[in-house]
């Protein structure tokens, strides 16, 4: 059954998570004993069709970073399971790995601390190719430096530059000009925005939108901003305390988010349109639980306005409600 | 007028030379530069080594020659610093001397520095029990208690090996473990930076993560212990031979020479025997740690110069 499944999948899907966890463990005591474990990620499925962009949402803390870092494999997964392009990478290794990262590329968050101080900006934006392609020219290689640097909207000088010369914007587009360098399948994009002025945000994430066409590229975006994740996304998924509560085309989930946390997020997000109106907007009590101690049941309940008493028991999974609409909610069983 | 002219040059340098920017090292090598006391310390430092690496060629008296005739002379023309006890010219010593305590604390902070970097950056680097096992190691090897084991070895190794070889081992042996908790301790709060993941993500392999990323942006914590370790090494070997545990004693060195002012006669009447390696010893450490300071204040970021 399997093996259909993968089969009819194939020309779809570039990347498949199936109920990936990702749990720290917390040492204490004196012989550090783990004493127990923060759920950073506990549990999260999602799929990213070839070509399209799924953009992760969700407060700080509900594991949108760690979960991007667990596909790349820069965190070892607990449990769970990645396939990437057909192929299972959540157990691979050395080579493999390597091999793998050369199609999965990620731009990081921070513009300040993603770029080493101590290289210039050519060196950085080349080193990928370097590693993949050892015996190429060193002129070639300029070359294609050079081009990715013009791509990203930077002058040629900006070669010989340290990345301390730059702004943060600059900067961002130097750390895309070295995630494109590959020319990878899948970017995973780690909150490229969030540390920029909304003036500049405008302009990087014009510029991913266009160097996904040229380069027909997929994106998973991470970002906490709802309307740059509207902007940028086909797709978006809601995450809550580690797990995905909806996933569905951004049209949906805005028109008709139906998971409550889905509701009440996009109740919070100031609308220019109606100004003036009195907005029906749901604010959400408490705090988010620990992930070292999530609530039993769906991690929600302790906060959702429709709780109800099999909530605390019941931990639902996530169903296809509408037509590409999938959701965990006790509601719609 | 000015402002015109100003103008222009803007415009036109771009295009006359090609603007390639300046490394963070060219950059802490001009705030060093403009150092003065780094800068003086630096010359006299080279001076003294050239003049103790050219000593064969400056003096002509045989460094180890016992003269029975000549013992205990003040300085004159012909002796600058006159001679010790044994009819040898205190001036040819503190050249060679200067060769072997530069040698000594040269070396032994070279080989520090690598055994240190290397433990360290692994512990740092990979953590868990390769860090456990390493960092235990270390702690070991700094509780070693240091004088017994110098003299210990000497006794065994004595007339083996050269006598300069086995101290140069020894510090150098126990010597390593404050610099490897350095770089370790530096490590772990520099990997925490996104460019390491980054540098992970595009297919660095360990080894090259620390070599190109990680250690060049540890590198400015170990010059500066580096040149802490230098004066360190040379006062530990100073001290060592001042016992009479250190190099052998027919080998000059700044120590030695100054072990003879353990004779009261020395001390009290023949000043000249023992003052000028004492004041060439302070004078270098002074001027190691001038330079060490000097690398700092040009590698930190914040100080402007």
């Amino acid at each position: 059954m399997s093996i259909t499944e993968n089969k009819s999948t194939k020309t779809q899907n570039l990347l498949e998570v199936k109920d990936l966890k990702m749990h720290f463990p917390v040492k204490g005591g004196f012989f550090r004993r783990t004493i127990g474990n923060v759920k950073a990620v506990d549990g999260v499925t999602f799929d990213i069709k070839k070509g399209e962009t799924l953009g992760l949402v969700g407060e700080s803390g509900c594991g949108k970073s760690t979960t991007g870092r667990s596909i790349l494999r820069l965190l070892n997964p607990s449990a769970g399971s990645v396939i990437f392009d057909d192929q299972d990478i959540t157990n691979v290794n050395g080579k493999k790995l390597r091999d793998i990262r050369k199609d999965i590329q990620m731009v990081f968050q921070d513009p300040y601390a993603s770029l080493n101080p101590m290289q210039m900006v050519g060196n950085i934006v080349s080193e990928p190719i370097k590693n993949y392609y050892k015996n190429k020219k060193e002129e070639e290689m300029k070359e294609e430096v050079m081009e990715l640097l013009n791509k990203v909207g930077l002058p040629e000088d900006a070669y010989y530059k340290y990345a301390h010369e730059f702004s943060g914007g600059q900067r961002q587009r130097i750390g895309i000009a070295r995630a494109l360098a590959l020319r990878p399948k899948l970017i995973i994009a780690d909150e490229p925005v969030s540390a920029l002025d909304v003036s500049v945000q405008s302009q990087v994430l014009n510029l991913l939108n266009e160097l996904q066409d040229e380069f027909d590229l997929t994106y998973l975006f991470i970002a906490h901003d709802l309307s740059v994740v509207k902007h940028m996304s086909d797709r978006i998924g809601v995450m809550y305390l580690g797990n995905v509560v909806e996933v569905a085309d951004k049209h949906s989930i805005y028109k008709d988010p139906l998971h409550p946390y889905t509701q009440a997020l996009i109740s919070a997000v100031p609308d220019a349109s109606n100004f003036g109106q009195k907005r029906e907007r749901i604010v959400l009590q408490g705090d988010v639980p620990s992930p070292e101690n999530p609530p039993s049941g769906c991690p929600f309940h302790t906060r959702c306005p429709k709780a109800m008493d099999k909530c605390s028991s019941i931990k639902p999974q996530l169903k296809e409600v509408k037509p590409g609409q999938h959701v965990a909610c006790i509601l719609y069983d | 007028m000015e402002v015109v002219h100003n103008k222009d040059t803007q415009t036109q340098s771009p295009t006359t030379k090609p603007s390639k920017s300046l490394s963070p090292w060219a950059m802490a090598r001009r705030k060093f530069m403009r150092n003065k006391l780094a800068m003086i310390s630096l010359v006299y430092l080279i001076i003294l080594s050239i003049l103790s690496f050219l000593a064969p060629f400056i003096t002509t008296a045989d460094v180890t020659l016992v003269n029975i005739g000549q013992m205990s002379l003040a300085p004159s023309a012909e002796h600058w610093f006159g001679t010790d006890t044994s009819g040898r010219d205190v001036f040819t010593r503190l050249l060679y001397g200067g060769r072997v305590s530069l040698f000594v604390g040269l070396s032994c902070t070279t080989i520090i520095l690598f055994i240190g970097t290397l433990v360290g950056s692994i512990a740092g680097y990979f953590g868990g029990t390769v860090d456990n096992l390493l960092m235990r190691f270390t702690d070991f090897m700094l509780n070693f208690p240091f004088l017994v084991f110098v003299i210990v070895l000497n006794a065994i190794l004595f007339g083996i090996v050269s006598g300069l070889w086995v101290l140069i081992g020894v510090l150098s042996i126990l010597g390593w473990g404050g610099v490897a908790r350095l770089v370790r301790s530096k490590i772990l709060a520099e990997k925490e930076n996104e460019y390491i993941l980054a540098a992970i993500s595009i297919g660095c392999k360990p080894s090259k993560v620390i070599m190109k990323h990680l250690l060049p942006n540890v590198l400015t914590t170990v010059i500066v212990q580096a040149t802490i370790l230098f004066a360190g090494m040379i006062v530990a070997e100073s001290g060592l031979s001042y016992l009479g545990f250190g190099v052998p004693q027919e080998v000059p060195s700044w120590g030695n020479m100054l072990s003879a002012s353990q004779q009261p006669n020395v001390l009290q009447n023949m000043p000249w025997v023992w003052v000028p390696p004492a004041l060439i010893l302070i004078m270098t450490i002074l001027s190691i740690n001038f330079i060490g300071e000097g690398i700092k204040e040009a590698l930190n970021p914040k100080s402007f110069r």
